[in-house]
């Protein structure tokens, strides 16, 4: 994989030359609830700064074939890149039923061309049910070889490279591995990049105990292309022996300094602040997402990578 | 280690909450009771993906009461696709035997058998909500053009759009439905039972009790948002000429006639022309837009 190294503000050509969505700078989840504020915002000028904002959304939640939230969806392309970001796909495991979902991917994907896909290296279909949310894998080589063929599945079947993201863990299962290693793995032979997902670093090591900074400094930063941030919860029963993945709260300030950590390692990369529940209005939520902007723009005079993940899937 | 038992494993747990064959591969079995987190959202995820989806079913019976009946259709209609939209295709049919089994327990909650209604109506609106969008809406140009090509345009095929949704409730059910919606109070409880199923043809939609003692409501999708009415005979008949592939105009309003020789076969094609419900194929006319 070949490396260009640019400085960001040398760039001419944003979109062709840097990693796929290097343009881009801290964008937010796209909620239905802000909708209408999001299509008053000014829009701003493209600059090749990496200070674009964008929205991200679920793929599945589009898996429609008509009516008022593509509409919607077609509006905000209209003005801004959008990132699909699959949580139903099961990578993982179950491949058999992948074929009818990745063709409702591949529909939106042409239609919408988004600069960032990825999905989860996670499980979450078996014996014909879905279960509807993100179930881990464990490390082992016989997983690894299941998502690496699922990774590949997808890939092929949309004719673009995805990233995967790191999952959240709330306790350890028997493993060959720790997760850089697979994760790392499975990127390099199914040759998808990786979403790191600071939140889910941060409860993992507080859930898990591992060391976060250790877990980062594994990743090889070309394989990086995009990161997420969001808030998280103690579990009811547990307190802050289990923190929970809620998306519901504020960005805690170590995640907030895991963030600093993880740009001073990879360099700038668009970051996603998510928030699925509590939502608060957008104001607040662009706030957030001006405070990961400034992270981006403390890097922004060092340097941006390129690692062909515009090219095609093979 | 093979991932299939596993899996297998984890499955088994999801679906029943017994965590014994998971004692193999977690670490620490202090943790164990840590995998409750991922049954939680398995069920937290297709619950919300219900109350959303049946929103005025849930209005109805209240928010805890309709969680306790949804986290049982979970049990036993766990979703297929890998998305939760459109989830629940089985709910309004799940509601009538969960109704019905209820009934022989004395200990258990009692359900208004309007809810089984109440939830065809909010899945007839969401199907409708995300339909195609129409590409070959028959529109007042269209007649005009076919009227001076010399065309009658009353022998044209026509169909209803793919938003277009029919179905057979209990009198007073859309009014009640409408009334949740709207936030405008709750109409009194319908203790008939549901009226099962939708239309399938003309002759099941003109039978009597269709006519008389079944109110037959339509939705629609116009501008984005769908709309809802209860239909006449006239209107009913009308309506089940121009299902499925469609049918020849003319047809459809002798369909409607012949119930009503007084029916306004213009009025009613004209708020189908604004509303944008009807579609016609007009490449066989070489018309170009």
């Amino acid at each position: 994989m070949e490396w260009v190294l640019l400085k960001v503000h040398e760039c001419s050509s944003p979109r062709r030359s840097l990693i796929a969505g290097a343009h881009l700078g801290a964008g937010l989840g796209l909620k239905a609830e802000h909708l209408d504020d999001i299509l008053a915002l000014p829009v701003g000028e493209e600059t090749c700064t990496g200070n674009s904002l964008w929205f991200e959304v679920h793929t599945e939640n589009y898996f429609v074939a008509g009516g008022p939230r593509l509409n919607y969806l077609r509006s905000i392309r209209e003005n801004y890149d959008l990132s699909f970001h699959g949580v139903g796909g099961s990578l993982g495991y179950d491949h058999q039923s992948m074929p009818e979902h990745i063709q409702q991917v591949k529909a939106l994907i042409n239609e919408f061309q988004p600069a960032l896909i990825s999905e989860h290296a996670v499980w979450s279909r078996s014996g014909g049910a879905y279960f509807a949310d993100l179930m881990p894998l464990p490390r082992t080589q016989d997983a690894l070889q299941s998502l690496v063929e699922g990774i590949d599945r997808y890939q092929s079947g949309i004719g673009r490279r995805i990233l995967i993201e790191n999952p959240s863990n709330y306790l350890d299962f028997t493993s060959e591995m720790d997760e850089p290693q697979f994760l790392v793995e499975a990127a390099q032979r199914s040759g998808c990049g990786l979403l790191i997902d600071i939140n889910n670093l941060y409860i993992s090591s507080k859930n898990t105990g591992i060391d976060a900074a250790q877990y980062l400094s594994q990743i090889p930063a070309e394989l990086v292309g995009e990161i997420h941030m969001a808030g998280h919860d103690p579990d009811p029963e547990l307190g802050q022996a289990l923190l929970i993945d809620s998306h519901a709260a504020d960005i805690d300030g170590p995640v907030w300094a895991l963030l600093e950590h993880a740009l001073s390692l990879f360099g700038h990369r668009p970051v996603l602040i998510e928030r699925d529940a509590n939502i608060p209005p957008l104001a607040e939520l662009m706030s957030e997402r001006q405070t990961a902007q400034g992270y981006l723009d403390q890097c922004s005079g060092h340097t941006a990578v390129a690692n062909g993940f515009q090219k095609e899937a093979r | 280690m093979a991932l299939n038992p596993y899996i297998d494993a984890f499955a088994d747990y999801l679906r029943t909450g017994d965590a014994s064959g998971m004692n193999d591969f977690c670490v620490n079995v202090e943790h164990m009771k840590r995998l409750s987190v991922y049954r939680n959202g398995f069920y937290k995820g297709c619950v919300d993906a219900l109350a959303a989806n049946f929103p005025m079913c849930e209005k109805f019976v209240g928010s805890e009461t309709f969680k306790r009946i949804a986290c049982v259709y979970v049990d036993h209609f766990p979703p297929e696709q890998g998305t939760l939209v459109g989830y629940g295709q089985n709910f309004p049919g799940f509601l009538g035997d969960f109704i019905a089994a209820s009934e022989t327990q004395p200990e258990t909650v009692k359900l208004s058998p309007a809810l089984v209604d109440l939830a065809r109506l909010d899945y007839a609106w969401l199907m409708s909500l995300m339909s195609a969008d129409a590409t070959q809406t028959l529109t007042a140009e269209k007649i005009s053009w076919l009227v001076e090509g010399g065309h009658d345009f009353t022998q044209a095929v026509v169909k209803l759009n793919a938003s277009v949704a029919l179905l057979r409730v209990n009198p007073g059910t859309l009014n009640q439905w409408i009334g949740l919606k709207t936030k405008s109070g709750v109409a009194e409880s319908i203790e008939n039972s549901a009226v099962e199923g939708e239309f399938n043809s003309i002759s099941e939609l003109m039978r009597e009790d269709s006519v008389l003692a079944v109110d037959t409501v339509m939705f629609w999708r116009v501008q984005g948002a769908v709309q809802a009415r209860s239909l006449s005979a006239p209107e009913i008949a009308l309506m089940a000429t121009l299902q499925g592939e469609g049918g020849v105009l003319e047809r459809a309003f002798d369909a409607a006639l012949a119930i009503d020789p007084g029916f306004e076969v213009s009025d009613v094609f004209s708020a189908c022309l604004q509303n944008e419900i009807l579609e016609i194929d007009m490449a066989k006319y070489n018309y170009k837009h």
